[in-house]
């Protein structure tokens, strides 16, 4: 694929487009068991210093039509979102620590934009 | 009630709600079959409880279905807008009519034989209607459940003539949380699970701020506790004939991580927003009535099943259906205002992480202690001051079983422990 699914301002997070810009959040949730501390830590170090330039571009989308490439970065962030506890609070553990078993929980909601 | 008080050093239980007492608690209610089954006949199967929302069923026609204290019962709003409740059994011999969990149609058709229903529950079609000697259809339409709307939460009574109506038993706690925009705030993030204890185990866990440092020490590392403190007391308790109520105070010295700090400049939370967060703009004027900035949110316990909290920009609610003695099934929701851009979808992305990951915290304890007591050995609960919601919605389960008036219970005196 060489057409850039990113925002072209944004092409340098281009590489973690196919790992980690997930719509459901099943997927992100599993993608983060999945992944080993350092990926997890890798992934929070690399959007971090990008986020405050990610979210002035995304707040001029409303939520209804929102561009490809624009919701790609999006669900980018969204994966930040499923692993930002888990760098900030939990030591990068990939299960919230003495916690119930989280395949029991059903969703009841839908993803946004799936 | 006298005049609220507002004061984090306050010894509810001791000094304000005497009446309470300060013995232990026995357990028996959440580990007795006996006990279970009485509070299903005297409780579940008469008093008001919360069922679902009016956005869930928009139009004519929308409709679901709750299994309540083991009766099955269809929500549906009518062609005039309001919204009825119906045993989900068909007049002829008694076959289930919806089969789905929600849905929409202009009748209900019966698989059975084929009998119709239209959207207020009249029957209006019969197959081969003449071979039915003195049939009077008007007699035959659908079992109505009492139904009742507050505020968009749609509440159920299957008791056939209930004792009073929702607003009277609501009372004042209806009317002081009257006023918030429930309606507005419409998306919503939600998980349900069935959990292997008590109904009331899962209630009370959620029912107090003393697990906060314990329980969630690693997801909320200071947010709510602090220096100024330390345990999370309650500044503010409200005890109602039924109801319950408190206010839960964050910690305005908390500064949030990295990620956390960035969604608070799209979203108002009460776990981010900390240093800057405007309190009073939304709540119902005698909620935080002091504007005080620590405010973080309101707690409170709708007897017997619902705990419904009110906070800046969102609200959410835990509900717990019991289903045996030892089954329970948990909902948890958040609701938030629809968010207006991208960024702001992240913001309410992250908000509703942070939920999930302390409702795994909440629920990683019940089946554990649900266990652990179910043998007896231990038979009370030790309960300090700040667990007063506990104590009190214990009180009233037990003004509605009288299973201790009634003099049952294992060798006990009045519960108390000997």
């Amino acid at each position: 694929m060489n057409a850039s699914r990113l925002p072209e301002q944004f092409a340098d997070l281009e590489p973690l487009v196919s790992e980690w810009a997930l719509a459901k959040q099943e997927d992100r949730e599993k993608k983060r068991v999945a992944s080993t501390a350092e990926e997890i830590r890798a992934f929070y170090d690399t959007m971090l210093p990008r986020m405050e330039a990610i979210l002035a571009y995304l707040s001029q989308f409303p939520v209804e039509g929102i561009p490809e490439q624009a919701k790609a970065l999006l669900f980018l962030t969204f994966s930040l979102t499923e692993i930002s506890a888990f760098v900030e609070f939990y030591d990068c553990e990939r299960i919230v620590p003495n916690s119930f078993a989280e395949h029991r929980f059903v969703a009841m909601h839908k993803d946004p934009l799936v | 009630m006298g005049m609220p008080i507002f004061d984090i050093n306050t010894r509810w239980t001791r000094d304000v709600y005497p009446e309470l007492g300060t013995d232990p608690v026995p357990v028996e209610p959440c580990i007795s079959p006996e006990y279970f089954a009485l509070e299903q006949e005297r409780i579940f199967r008469k008093v008001w409880l919360y069922v679902g929302r009016v956005e869930q069923i928009p139009n004519w026609g929308d409709y679901f279905v709750r299994e309540i204290a083991g009766q099955a019962v269809l929500f549906v709003r009518g062609r005039g807008d309001a919204i009825r409740g119906f045993h989900n059994i068909c007049a002829h011999r008694g076959n289930k009519i919806v089969w789905d969990h929600d849905g929409s149609c202009r009748w209900f058709t019966c698989k059975f034989h084929g009998w119709t229903f239209d959207t207020e529950g009249s029957l209006k079609g019969v197959p081969d209607e003449e071979m039915f000697d003195n049939l009077n259809k008007s007699a035959h339409g659908l079992i109505p459940v009492a139904t009742e709307v507050w505020e968009g939460f749609i509440f159920a009574n299957l008791d056939p003539h209930p004792k009073e109506t929702l607003a009277e038993f609501l009372g004042e706690y209806g009317q002081r949380m009257s006023g918030f925009p429930y309606g507005d705030m419409t998306t919503c993030f939600s998980y349900r699970t069935e959990l292997h204890c008590n109904w009331k185990i899962a209630l009370d866990a959620f029912s107090e701020a003393y697990h906060v440092d314990f329980v969630h020490k690693r997801s909320f590392p200071g947010q709510f506790s602090g220096k100024r403190n330390p345990l999370s007391h309650l500044p503010e308790v409200r005890l109602y004939p039924y109801h319950r109520s408190c206010i839960v105070y964050r910690n305005p010295d908390f500064q949030p991580p990295p990620v956390a700090a960035l969604t608070a400049k799209y979203r108002t939370s009460p776990l981010t927003q900390l240093a800057t967060m405007q309190t009073g703009t939304e709540l119902p004027p005698d909620v935080n009535p002091t504007r005080s900035p620590n405010f973080a949110f309101e707690l409170t316990g709708v007897f017997p099943n619902l705990l419904l909290h009110i906070t800046l920009g969102s609200w959410f609610t835990h509900q717990f259906w019991p289903i045996a003695v030892d089954k329970t099934i948990w909902e948890g929701r958040l609701y938030s205002y629809p968010p207006k851009n991208a960024a702001e979808l992240f913001a309410l992305q992250w908000n509703n992480v942070m939920a999930r990951n302390a409702w795994l915290e909440d629920t990683g304890t019940m089946e554990a202690t649900h266990a652990a007591l179910a043998p007896g050995v231990k038979t009370h609960f030790v309960l300090q001051d700040q667990e007063v919601l506990i104590r009190h919605s214990y009180k009233v389960l037990e003004d509605f079983v009288g299973f201790y008036a009634e003099g049952r219970g294992a060798g006990t005196n009045g519960g108390r422990q000997k």
